[in-house]
């Protein structure tokens, strides 16, 4: 069991150092814009001027986490689906327009994936393990995977997160290649994790990711047997589907309302599991992500404030 | 826990098979040349000589997918031969890949600039985590399926993973390593940067002005006692030491002592229980960019205390294969082990002046080569360090 | 010259996204690189190549060449007039 002792989010929704951010999700608009703070207060400004949204997103969140937990981290594992877009866009820009010998290095250098882990152990001159994992929308569930096997491992105190950036010429390739309609937003949410309880009372219990999954419902319940559960004991999902047959007494979120399209979504699902169960005597949630190739991830969160 | 290697696959410039691979070692012989394409033909790279339908036919490849994934299921499917799938050994396949399917994305893109149409169709393949599903496809494995992306070090992350997957009994066997086709995308990148050399690299050299690109891809399957029970294969060497640490200096250079360098290798001796003098050879990273091969030497002299193992590069055969080095050089760390045979670092005339440090120049042969280290580095500052050990 | 002083201070805020800055922030004779300066690093050096090229068509093909060139905005022009 890993307790989450400090967890930050950001994007369409004003949830940025917010507490019952459950309650403060409004619905993804036609034109979603990223809440942020005055990234200023986080990041020096020689830092700032070159990083993109990802990045700025990524390092504040880890510095307000970092902020939270004493301790410096001592491993770094952090998911994204599509990487530095920004960026990437950017530089395929510069090698298709710019006539001349000479190229701008600078967003070939912030296109790779591991920018935003790489950025975050920079800004914090961390040298511990530092780990990026991308596995379209299951790059969360890997990020944790890693973290809590981090934690296994004897690290004490271990930031895990996801960071997913949209630009517009994503919105271009719907649905064809995401097998979405609604659209791409920006989102990212950091946590940071331990084996000892501490303050915390909400605590990971386990994440598991399925390729070629079987039905959602034989895939679920035999993840929750596992730990002697059924269905009807969850009393919160947060998902992104409509396969799950989820008990009538139980809280549902579908984050696909809020954020729309993020491949990090099932982050920003762990911070309203996370929210709901810390304003609740409720004991378990649960977070289902599938993606439209039959990859799965589940997540189980527990609330151990009023139960043992 | 033990981890043993059942399985090797690779493909580069130098050969198509481990065999080449090794062939083409033993000759000392390069397959860094000019390139053969439109953004490949003004610089040294170490290109494959199939094209993508030459990759399929040859191979008798099933999957469709990019130029990154193609390869990467040559060298998977090379590694995984003769294991067969069974529901008592839980198999995973952990692939490190920094452009994914950037090389159909570039031309897509490219067309879209100049006549702002586009085929939806054809991104499917971009992100990298979908790569690694259609080598999942192509080899048949469900279950656990994971994508490492950083950069040059990829393909050794992806291994250290799938070490501690198993030693943490999530899985029983995985496929793992790395791999990285060459695109317009990542010459020009690197271009910006202006580390190439413009002639054949120089690894560890005084004279040395930077890297040459190269692409391919490399796999190994690393096994528990338990799964080897099961699968019957005969291991051909264990993995027994490996970790991840970041130098935290800067966005692209490594810190000049190779702080995070220094950190990977120290603490992948003490996972694998062994002392410095225990190490009989280094695969380094060795890149032939001023700065790798500065920081990598020093942080060598720092952690074997002066006294450092013979070390050779073996990019100058390959190019800098990038998120799939560290999968090629691991196939090299157990060639070596399994032939006690040390490879030389090509092109190289004179010593960095500053630690005087004199690679490996020839084919060594040796009594036993019982450890070695194989260091990866990527942007970032993300250092990883494996140890490869004899049965 | 102290006009190639003024364009060179306006392309290299825009050229490194500079935009807290103003040309009278940066003075002709204050480091631009290290934290005594403006706090540039070898990417930005990189990108002064490329604003040198592009803008001034001077070619530099190595970039550890280029540190003294590049020490200051005084250092810079006469480096860009030694070219002319």
């Amino acid at each position: 069991m890993y307790y989450i002792h400090a967890i930050q989010s950001m994007n369409n929704s004003d949830v940025f150092k917010q507490e019952d951010i459950h309650q403060k999700l409004v619905e993804v608009s036609e034109n979603p814009t990223l809440v942020t703070p005055d990234f200023k207060t986080y990041i020096a400004p020689t830092a700032l001027r070159r990083l993109s949204p990802i990045l700025r997103m990524g390092i504040t969140l880890a510095k307000e986490v970092q902020a939270a937990v004493d301790q410096p981290f001592d491993a770094i594992s952090v998911g994204t689906g599509l990487g530095c877009l920004t960026d990437t866009e950017k530089f395929l820009n510069v090698i298709y327009t710019v006539e001349g010998d000479v190229l701008s290095p600078t967003a070939f250098i912030q296109s790779t994936h591991n920018t935003i882990a790489g950025q975050i152990s920079l800004d914090l001159g961390n040298h511990s393990y530092n780990m990026t994992h991308t596995q379209n929308n299951l790059s969360f569930e890997m990020a944790l995977i890693d973290g809590m096997l981090c934690c296994e491992e004897g690290s004490k105190n271990v930031l895990v997160g996801a960071a997913d950036e949209s630009i517009e010429f994503l919105n271009k390739l719907k649905p064809s290649v995401f097998d979405s309609e609604t659209l791409f937003t920006t989102s990212a949410t950091f946590l940071a994790i331990s084996a000892d309880k501490m303050e915390s009372s909400i605590a990971i219990l386990a994440c598991k990711t399925i390729a070629n999954a079987a039905e959602i419902s034989v895939e679920t319940n035999a993840f929750l047997a596992a730990f002697g559960l059924s269905l009807e004991q969850i009393n919160c999902f947060v998902l992104n589907t409509n396969e799950l047959e989820t008990p009538a007494n139980s809280e549902v979120f579908h984050i696909d309302d809020q954020l729309g399209f993020n491949q990090s979504s099932s982050a920003f699902a762990v911070h309203v599991a996370h929210d709901f169960l810390k304003s609740s005597t409720k004991e378990f949630a649960l977070i289902v992500n599938r993606s439209s190739n039959n990859y799965l991830g589940l997540i189980l969160l527990k609330n151990d404030k009023t139960h043992n | 826990m033990d981890i043993f290697i059942t399985g090797l696959g690779a493909i580069s410039t130098i050969g198509n098979n481990v065999d080449e691979i090794y062939a083409s070692l033993l000759a000392e012989k390069t397959g860094i040349r000019k390139g053969t394409l439109d953004h490949s033909m003004k610089y040294h790279v170490g290109e494959v000589p199939l094209s993508n339908e030459g990759l399929m036919e040859h191979f008798k490849l099933k999957t469709k997918g990019s130029r990154t994934a193609l390869l990467g299921m040559v060298a998977a499917k090379e590694a995984f031969q003769g294991h067969q799938l069974m529901d008592e050994v839980r198999t995973g396949l952990i692939s490190g890949t920094s452009v994914g399917g950037m090389d159909i994305t570039e031309e897509e893109y490219r067309n879209y600039l100049k006549t702002e149409t586009f085929d939806a169709e054809k991104y499917k393949h971009h992100p990298s985590g979908t790569t690694t599903e259609q080598m999942a496809e192509e080899l048949g494995i469900t279950g656990f399926v994971n994508t490492i992306s950083t950069a040059c070090s990829s393909a050794a992350n992806a291994i250290m993973m799938g070490a501690r997957l198993i030693r943490s009994n999530q899985l029983d066997r995985v496929v793992v390593g790395g791999t990285d086709s060459l695109t317009h995308f990542t010459i020009s990148g690197f271009r910006s940067l202006m580390i190439f050399d413009p002639e054949w690299c120089r690894p560890f050299d005084e004279t040395r002005k930077g890297l040459n690109l190269g692409e391919g891809a490399g796999y190994i399957v690393l096994e528990s006692e338990k799964s080897l029970q099961l699968t019957g294969k005969t291991p051909l060497a264990k993995l027994t030491g490996w970790s991840n640490a970041s130098d935290a200096y800067h966005q692209t250079a490594s810190s000049p002592e190779g702080n995070g360098a220094v950190l990977a290798m120290t603490k992948a001796l003490s996972v694998a229980h062994l002392q410095p003098t225990d190490i009989d050879y280094i695969n380094a990273h060795g890149t032939a960019t001023p700065n790798n091969d500065s920081s990598e030497s020093k942080a060598f002299i720092n952690v074997f205390e002066g006294k450092v193992p013979p070390f050779s590069s073996t990019k100058a055969y390959t190019g800098h294969t990038l998120a799939a080095c560290g999968g090629i050089e691991a196939v090299i760390a157990v060639l070596s082990i399994q032939n006690n045979v040390l490879f030389p670092n090509l092109n190289h005339t004179t010593p960095i002046e500053e630690t005087g440090l004199i690679p490996v120049k020839q084919i060594t042969r040796i009594e036993n080569v019982r450890n070695v280290l194989s260091n990866s580095f990527g942007f970032g500052g993300n250092n990883s360090s494996l140890i490869f050990s004899k049965l | 010259m102290s006009e190639l002083k003024e364009n060179l201070k306006a392309q290299i805020i825009e050229q490194l996204n500079l935009e807290d800055l103003t040309p009278s922030d940066i003075k002709n004779e204050a480091p631009l690189f290290g934290d005594e300066g403006l706090g540039l690093d070898s990417i930005d050096a990189l990108e002064f190549i490329v604003l040198l090229d592009v803008n001034y068509g001077i070619k530099i093909s190595d970039p550890s060449d280029a540190r003294e060139i590049f020490h200051s905005i005084d250092s810079l022009a006469s480096f860009i007039e030694s070219q002319k």
